[in-house]
């Protein structure tokens, strides 16, 4: 039974980023009323100018967790709204397609939508599958409609999340953790000190001679692993023969143009380049792979493919992506980029935080961190993170991007089993495997599938079962009732300006 | 040679004739062997979903079966079937001598007096986004004794015999829970195998006396029936349970027996009036040698006793059932075996299986199964008349729903402090699977369930039986701790007398079915 001073009291959290101070900020809320005592030692701070951030719907979840409101939040990050993913030139100069936050079709029926749009397709039908849904509808009219619950069977599924500044956001987040009794340290670590009998982490050894001790350490060090890896040598799975990009180039840019709803990646002859748009400024960045192009023409080929004007000097990232062995080792459990590195292709980066977080709550643990209870940490955390991970390099095998050495080198590479027998299912029938710890849901897999060119050979014959005639109508109402709720929304400056006073310019 | 397919679809042609994929080389025409409650639960639902033109379904309702089971019971999943085909619950209750079915009740199986309720719906409400057991726990480990079960309504409704529909408002404690139901299996499969007739399915009173094969690739080419003729179809659906008629030809040995893990192989069950109105709610009641069930119907019982044929004779196993009965005994009683386990495959090649009736029926999920299994084949319906990735996908997804209510119902032959008998001590020592072990390990450790995928049972269920069955883990949620323990106290106090207060309310079990869905007295019982 359970022994009262073998409960955890207090909790380091090493690094101030994000990671660290979403971290803070739910620890503060849910464990300090119950005492529990909560540090953030950050090093000192370097000016960083945020380049933005881009999220998947969950992040709404997390900020209501926390009872963050939404349109404060908006104001305080220079928020925008973003509907989906646009990925321009994948399959080749001029191709786009769109990853939407919401489901195509209504409520879910016998058969889905796309199966009743393939067969059409067979028939001649040229209509695009974007037109049946209103996520996508609205981010093309740059517009954004209201999550309704109507009860019509037609009303399709919509769904949202953010871009923003992700320093404003951890600066949010910090003053929220601060206000609720979190301690902030700005001191650097100069050792860590484990405990001689299990291995543990005792203290941290500070810069001013300070040491600090606690029962759990989280490590939201970044990429390098001050704890996880420096101290615990926990050991890294790499990926790269997957995932090759290993650096990256990113820099701000002043906003120009209509606010796009929406997050763009557009492929380049190295990687691809994102599109970022914040109220006040655009984030940008090239992510590649040094064995294709150096540094100085990755930032070139940034810096010639900005909206506007650039606010700063590019910087520079390198990381190998894979994953650390473990996300929780002894007393540590690894957050952000501590726990690995995934390219932020499909905006995963916070959520993979966000989902961490949510995983050490239900799985709290005492002092004595029983390894029974970190393996099911593992095991849940690592399937999802390796399930992202497919989702990912999705986009790098099923590419078209044309004859360049990258492209050439992801098309012809293996992949994980579990993605392959994926693709092989959704080539025979165009049905979407599900597996446990799956993020992506049907909806994304096939806005990618379809996307990038991966056609199923055949289509659910249970639409056999239907008349054309059914179907032409259905396919009409649908797109009708999208058209309607698209068209008739307020463009994102004016739900902006609603929700957070945003004043264009 | 008949064929299955094209008469009828020629026949039944929509009259609009633009049904769109005639050309296509799918399948279109199943062929269901075996005449029991799963046969017809399949036949009524594809009957139902596919068009007769589209696909033609037929039953071999062979007249020689292998006894089979004399109830049948429902778990919260046949509502969406309900759903599905349409049916009227009241409708169904009655033609059928139906009862509901909030759960069921547990006796001796931890220890000899012990008792539990495995029931359908919550135990407890999360406080502060921390799971309710959490703070049972930490209440229990301050001295409190009030059982687990008073934070459940289907428990409490249960134990008093009471019975309402849940409602539909998401803050009444008489919205958390759900319930199935138990039916007469020969009304039940005549109910059904009405409905599939009403839609399209037909029906072929004839035994299999030959299954042909094809010699270059083992497929079923055609099926020779006693009067001689033949029938042949694209797919074959094999529902005979123990007999396998199709499986054991094309899936040959490939069964993986489960004997180890789940000891009863037998059982032997009668019919028998009721003199005591059992409430909402079956018993299973663990004895030396395996386990007894009670199944109320209207008007009577289903009483059996699952047992181990390495450790009891048919014999005896018969009249320990008879010495306990719960009312007089209307007929004789019925022998039954089963093969607790599954294939290794349950699609190969054109022939799928749903083991239903072959399986261990302790926790009921044989039709349950039968309806997940269809529900897939449909999910999945081949995109040609053979397609190996489909089956592929079916596979995988059913052999994980298999074993992971293999691992719940092995789970309460596990954990038990029985002794004394010789059953009993190889169920307590036995090596279990790693899935179950890391639950278990789990679980002892923190109180926290590990959920694996296409899991039925989910936590609630996992908790209801491992608490009922002395099982507790060594610590509670830490986060537990952040409510002091009177403010638990009085959040515990609320929902305790809340659930008590909305329950009282409630008419009881047998009034209820009196007000809506009495069995019409001509209603025959066999």
């Amino acid at each position: 039974m359970r022994d009262p001073s073998n409960r955890i009291r207090d909790i380091a959290i090493v690094g101030g980023g994000t990671a660290g101070w979403m971290a803070a900020a739910i620890l503060a809320r849910r464990l300090i009323p119950g005492g529990v005592g909560v540090r953030v030692i950050e090093s000192p701070e370097i000016g960083t100018i945020g380049v933005g951030e881009a999220t998947i719907p969950p992040i709404r979840l997390f900020n209501q967790a926390l009872g963050i409101d939404e349109d404060e939040f908006l104001r305080k990050t220079r928020g925008s709204i973003k509907l989906g993913i646009e990925f321009r030139g994948w399959q080749g100069p001029g191709h786009r397609y769109f990853h939407p936050f919401g489901a195509y079709g209504a409520n879910p029926e016998q058969v889905s939508i796309h199966q009743e749009w393939r067969r059409l397709r067979e028939l001649g039908d040229e209509t695009s599958l974007e037109e049946f849904s209103l996520n996508s509808v609205a981010a093309r009219l740059g517009r954004i409609p209201a999550a309704s619950a109507s009860d019509d069977p037609l009303s399709p599924v919509f769904g949202y999340a953010f871009h923003f500044d992700a320093s404003l956001y951890a600066e949010y987040l910090r003053g929220y953790s601060q206000a609720r009794g979190v301690v902030r340290m700005e001191r650097k670590i100069v050792k860590v000190d484990l405990r001689g009998e299990d291995g543990f982490i005792r203290a941290l050894h500070l810069d001013d001679g300070q040491q600090v001790e606690a029962d759990l350490f989280i490590d939201c060090s970044g990429f390098r692993g001050l704890l996880i890896e420096q101290a615990l040598k926990t050991g890294y799975e790499d990926w790269t023969h997957w995932l090759p990009c290993d650096r990256a180039a990113a820099v701000p840019c002043e906003s120009a143009g209509p606010l796009t709803p929406f997050t763009r990646s557009t492929a380049r002859s190295a990687g691809w380049q994102w599109h970022i748009p914040l109220q006040h400024r655009i984030g940008n960045g090239y992510v590649y792979s040094s064995r294709f192009i150096s540094d100085d023409e990755a930032a070139a080929m940034l810096l010639a493919n900005l909206d506007g004007k650039p606010m700063a000097e590019p910087r520079f990232l390198r990381f190998s992506t894979g994953r650390r062995k473990k996300f929780w080792n002894k007393n540590c459990v690894a957050l952000g980029l501590a726990s690995g590195f995934l390219e932020p292709l499909e905006s995963t980066s916070i959520h993979l935080i966000q989902k961490g977080l949510t995983h050490l709550l239900n799985f709290f643990p005492d002092r004595s961190c029983a390894p029974v209870v970190a393996a099911e940490f593992n095991r849940l955390a690592i399937n999802e993170y390796e399930r992202i991970r497919d989702f990912i390099i999705l986009h790098y095998k099923a590419n078209a991007y044309g004859d360049a050495p990258l492209w050439n080198d992801c098309r012809n590479m293996a992949v994980p089993e579990e993605l392959s027998y994926k693709i092989r299912q959704f080539t025979g029938s165009g049905r979407v495997v599900k597996y446990g710890g799956d993020l992506f849901a049907a909806t994304s897999w096939i806005a990618v599938l379809l996307g990038q060119d991966v056609w199923p050979e055949r289509y659910d014959r249970l639409v056999d079962q239907r008349d054309v005639s059914a179907l032409r109508d259905h396919s009409q109402q649908l797109r009708a009732f999208i058209g309607q709720a698209a068209g008739s929304a307020p463009t994102h400056e004016e739900y902006l300006a609603r929700r957070c006073g945003y004043a264009h310019g | 040679m008949a064929s299955c397919g094209s008469d009828a679809a020629a026949k039944d042609k929509n009259p609009s004739g633009s049904i769109s994929g005639l050309t296509a080389e799918h399948v279109r025409s199943i062929a269901i062997v075996g005449g029991g409650p799963e046969a017809w639960l399949a036949a009524a639902t594809l009957a139902r979903l596919l068009k007769s033109s589209f696909c033609d379904v037929c039953v071999i309702d062979s007249p020689k079966r292998a006894p089979e089971r004399l109830s049948e019971t429902a778990l919260p999943s046949f509502h969406r079937l309900n759903g599905l085909l349409g049916i009227d619950e009241c409708d169904l209750i009655q033609k059928t001598r139906g009862t509901f079915r909030l759960g069921a009740q547990f006796s001796d199986w931890g220890r000899i007096g012990d008792r539990y309720f495995h029931t359908f719906g919550p135990l407890g409400a999360k406080l502060d986004a921390v799971p309710f057991q959490h703070y049972w726990f930490k209440l229990r480990q301050a001295g409190d004794d009030n059982g687990i079960e008073r934070y459940s309504t289907a428990t409490v409704a249960a134990k008093m015999r009471r019975f309402a529909r849940p409602t539909s408002d998401r803050h009444s404690v008489l919205s958390f829970y759900s319930y199935g139901y138990h039916f007469h299996a020969g009304l039940l499969t005549a109910y059904l195998r009405e409905y599939a007739q009403a839609h399209g399915a037909r029906r072929i009173g004839r035994n299999v006396v030959d299954v042909s094969l094809r010699g270059a690739d083992g497929f079923v080419d055609g099926l020779r029936l006693d009067d001689g003729s033949q029938l042949a179809a694209d797919l074959y659906i094999d529902c005979s349970g123990i007999e396998s008629t199709l499986a054991r030809h094309v899936l040959k040995d490939a069964y993986r027996d489960n004997r180890h893990w789940l000891p009863c192989d037998r059982a032997v069950s009668i019919l028998c009036k009721d003199a005591t109105d059992a409430g909402p709610c079956a018993a299973s009641t663990a004895l030396p040698c395996g386990w007894r069930w009670q199944t109320p119907l209207q008007g009577c019982v289903d009483a059996g006793y699952a047992y181990s044929s390495a450790h009891l004779g048919d014999d005896e196993a018969a009249s320990q059932l008879l010495a306990e009965l719960p009312g007089a005994a209307l007929g004789e009683p019925r022998f039954l075996r089963f093969l607790p386990g599954r294939p290794a495959k349950f699609w190969e090649k054109n022939c799928l299986v749903l083991p239903s009736s072959a399986l261990e029926p302790l926790e009921s999920t044989g039709l349950h199964l039968a309806q997940t299994g269809i529900a897939r084949l449909l999910t999945l319906f081949p995109v040609s008349r053979y397609s190996p990735n489909d089956i592929e996908e079916y596979n995988r997804l059913t052999r994980m729903e298999y074993d992971r209510i293999r691992d719940f119902q092995l789970l309460h032959f596990k954990a038990t402090e029985r002794a004394a008998s010789p059953f009993w001590e190889q169920c307590r020592d036995m090596a279990i699977p790693d899935t179950l072990r890391e639950k278990i390990e789990l679980y002892s450790q923190c109180g926290r369930i590990a959920m694996f995928e296409e899991e039925h049972f989910l936590e609630d269920s996992w908790l209801a039986l491992f608490i009922g069955q002395n099982c507790l883990p060594q610590d509670y949620d830490p986060l537990a701790d952040v409510l002091g323990i009177d403010e638990v106290n009085s959040a515990l106090l609320r929902m305790r007398s809340m659930i008590r207060d909305c329950v009282e309310t409630m008419p009881t079990h047998a009034q209820f079915i009196e007000a809506h869905c009495a069995a019409t007295p001509s209603q025959a019982y066999a």
